[in-house]
């Protein structure tokens, strides 16, 4: 039989968070934090505060142990509530990337930064011209002089303003096969040569993404992290696991926008009566609901493969495209039951259909995930 | 010093059936702990780190409240263990009865400070804390929004409708708390997995001798009766108009 219960300890820290979330009585913050385009501390302090930070970081290091099931269920509920997309203080995976290579120094930097919710680096990965083609990257890194310098032009870097580093891809211009000539490094933003320019984007104005320029910077050997030249495969080890956290994302906010329209089609009236008997309204509703059900299958099922050992690297591209359009359709409806008012700010809707947006095309679009889920089914079948 | 919570389990009120004939259905409600209840375990907590002592926490009531998810989210909250008393007699348990199984129970615990909530979450008569006090002759005290420890005694303070009356009183004693008390904290993971560890003593009334008769019986509980609001709307605050709110108001007592 395949159970579908949570477990108590994983219903109570829901239950907790719920509370955290009512007794911060966020929802006007966010308001004013989106329209003035800040990060909206004061709620992310309260969620630190309550321990929600310390999740997934393990116990010897001052975190609290937390299965990656859990992870996603803390997430979703969180975005479910109405957190704002791409602020959740939960850095757990990206602890675990520098935990995974890291030296001793790096490790506690990022781990200090993980347990008190900041976003401990932006990812430098994306350059004007190399987007989903990440060979194309061509940052590089030369020593000069017992000097370690670092030259390229980043660009969409989530968080480049508050996060105190970059995990930064260059290349080492020794090997030809690109994938095997980028370290890893993590570059402090606050070296001179470094310039950040915010993007102006059309939402997720909580979180800035930024352009990022590296001039003649220079860094330390100890800032390599892992072993130079392999920076591209030590990226891939959690990506797909972060990927996964992605898409709990998308669930969260397609119910965040499913439960307010509802509520919604429940009790506004016309024609004398609540527009929930239409039933062109009801047949939104219930194809809202099966995305959700389906979306939440979809990754809880890819969850507990990884948690069993078994490889995502299908799953998770299947799981990227599907709940990135799934949800766009269902805030999308959500704004439909919403008439005009969800059309303007005043309606949380509003702000979903512009931030959800974005995850059908950032940490791959929904056409690299057929490019890379594509080729490996069919060379699945071809195995059998 | 060894504090006792005392703590009722109740139905969540947003899932209470009205029916037709305006009685309740609790059959689909799920059960919690009750929200004025939690100040109390807060405090008792509180006291219990301040001293290096114990905290217990104490719920009566019919075998539902021994779920292990609630137990689990009692103790979550600080609490070093938990006493839970059931019997079936507690279905329908007036003031009287519970303060006498809860009499029972603290006095086999054994006690300095015993502190209750405000009212319970269902019923809110505000009885248990003064009966049980009165059962163990001990001091008792409600409405109490502050303790400070004092060695063998605690420092009180009430806030009554002109005044603060700070009181100090010598242990043992028995407190209701009010809401403002103290912010309840929030369970976190650790603590959420630490309260599945935590020792949890079951009694029946066979346990602690007691056998519970009421001087009371209840006929009926039924919903208010809903009604059409009035949609009269009276602006101003000229004493003409405060003297035609007074009179709707009047017409309605
Ligand atoms: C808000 C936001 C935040 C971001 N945060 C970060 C970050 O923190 N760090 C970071 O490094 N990057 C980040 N990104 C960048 C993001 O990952 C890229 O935008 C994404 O990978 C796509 O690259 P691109 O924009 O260059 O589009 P392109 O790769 O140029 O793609 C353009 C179009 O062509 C399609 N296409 C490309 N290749 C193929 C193919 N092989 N087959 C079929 N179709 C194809 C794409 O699907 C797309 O529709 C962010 C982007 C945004 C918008």
């Amino acid at each position: 039989m395949i159970d579908f219960q949570k477990t108590e300890e994983q219903e109570l820290l829901l239950e907790s968070l719920r509370e955290v979330y009512k007794r911060g009585d966020f929802e006007d913050y966010f308001k004013e934090c989106d329209k003035n385009h800040v990060f909206p501390e004061k709620a992310a302090d309260a969620m630190v505060e309550a321990g929600f930070a310390k999740l997934g970081i393990p116990e010897k290091y001052g975190g609290t142990d937390c299965d990656f099931t859990t992870l996603i269920f803390v997430a979703e509920e969180a975005y479910a509530l109405g957190w704002p997309s791409l602020c959740w203080v939960n850095q757990a995976l990206q602890v675990d990337d520098i935990m995974a290579f890291g030296s001793e120094e790096q490790c506690r930097t990022i781990l200090d930064l993980g347990l008190k919710g900041i976003k401990p680096f932006t990812l430098g990965f994306t350059e004007p011209q190399a987007g989903s083609d990440s060979s194309a990257m061509a940052a590089k890194v030369e020593r000069r002089d017992g000097k370690v310098i670092i030259n390229g032009h980043k660009t969409f870097n989530t968080a480049a303003n508050r996060s105190p580093y970059m995990l930064c891809l260059a290349r080492e211009q020794k090997n030809e096969n690109p994938y095997k000539d980028f370290s890893m490094f993590l570059l402090p933003m606050n070296l001179p040569g470094v310039q950040i320019e915010p993007l102006d984007k059309i939402g997720n104005w909580m979180m800035q993404t930024c352009e990022v320029y590296m001039k003649d910077c220079e860094i330390k050997e100890s800032d390599l992290v892992g072993v130079a030249g392999q920076g591209f495969y030590q990226l891939m080890k959690n990506f797909e696991v972060e990927r996964l956290v992605a898409c709990a994302a998308n669930v969260g906010m397609a119910r965040c926008a499913y439960d307010e329209a509802v509520r919604y089609a429940g009790v506004r009236e016309q024609f004398g009566k609540t527009i929930g008997t239409f039933q062109l309204i009801q047949e939104k509703i219930v194809d809202m609901k099966i995305k959700i059900e389906n979306m939440q299958n979809i990754v809880y099922k890819a969850a507990w493969k990884k948690s069993t050992g078994q490889s995502i690297m299908i799953d998770s591209s299947l799981v990227k495209r599907y709940t990135g359009q799934a949800a766009f359709q269902v805030i999308d409806d959500a704004m439909q039951i919403m008439g005009g008012i969800g059309y303007t700010n005043d309606c949380r809707i509003s702000r979903l259909w512009r931030d959800q947006r974005v995850y059908r095309i950032m940490a791959g679009t929904e056409e690299v995930m057929v490019h890379t889920a594509g080729r490996a089914l069919i060379k699945e079948a071809l195995k059998k | 010093m060894k504090v006792i919570a005392c703590c009722k389990i109740v139905p969540e009120e947003q899932d209470i059936i009205v029916r037709a004939d305006r009685t309740l259905d609790t059959g689909k409600a799920v059960l919690k702990l009750g929200q004025y209840d939690l100040p109390a375990i807060e405090e008792a907590v509180r006291a219990a780190e301040h001293t290096s002592g114990r905290a217990a926490l104490l719920c009566a009531g019919t075998a539902v409240i021994d779920n292990s998810k609630l137990v689990k989210a009692a103790l979550s909250r600080g609490a070093d263990e938990l006493f839970l008393v059931t019997d079936e007699a507690l279905a329908a348990a007036d003031a009287s009865q519970t303060a006498a199984v809860l009499a029972a129970a603290v006095q086999k615990i054994g006690f300095d400070l015993v502190i209750c909530g405000e009212g319970s979450s269902d019923i809110y008569a505000q009885q248990v804390g003064a009966q049980l006090g009165e059962r163990l002759n001990v001091n008792v005290f409600n409405a109490v929004g502050r303790i400070r420890l004092s060695g063998d005694s605690i420092i009180i303070e009430r806030v009554l409708e002109q005044e603060v009356e700070v009181l100090e009183v010598p242990l043992p004693a028995v407190v209701s708390v009010t809401t403002d008390i103290n912010l309840p904290r929030i369970p976190q993971l650790k603590d959420i997995m630490a309260a599945g560890k935590k020792p949890v003593t079951r009694w029946g009334f066979g346990d602690l001798g007691v056998a519970v008769r009421s001087p009371l019986e209840i006929i009926s509980t039924l919903a208010p009766e809903s009604q059409e609001r009035k949609h009269i709307i009276v602006e101003g605050d000229g004493d003409d108009k405060i003297d035609i709110f007074w009179q709707q108001i009047q017409k309605e007592l």
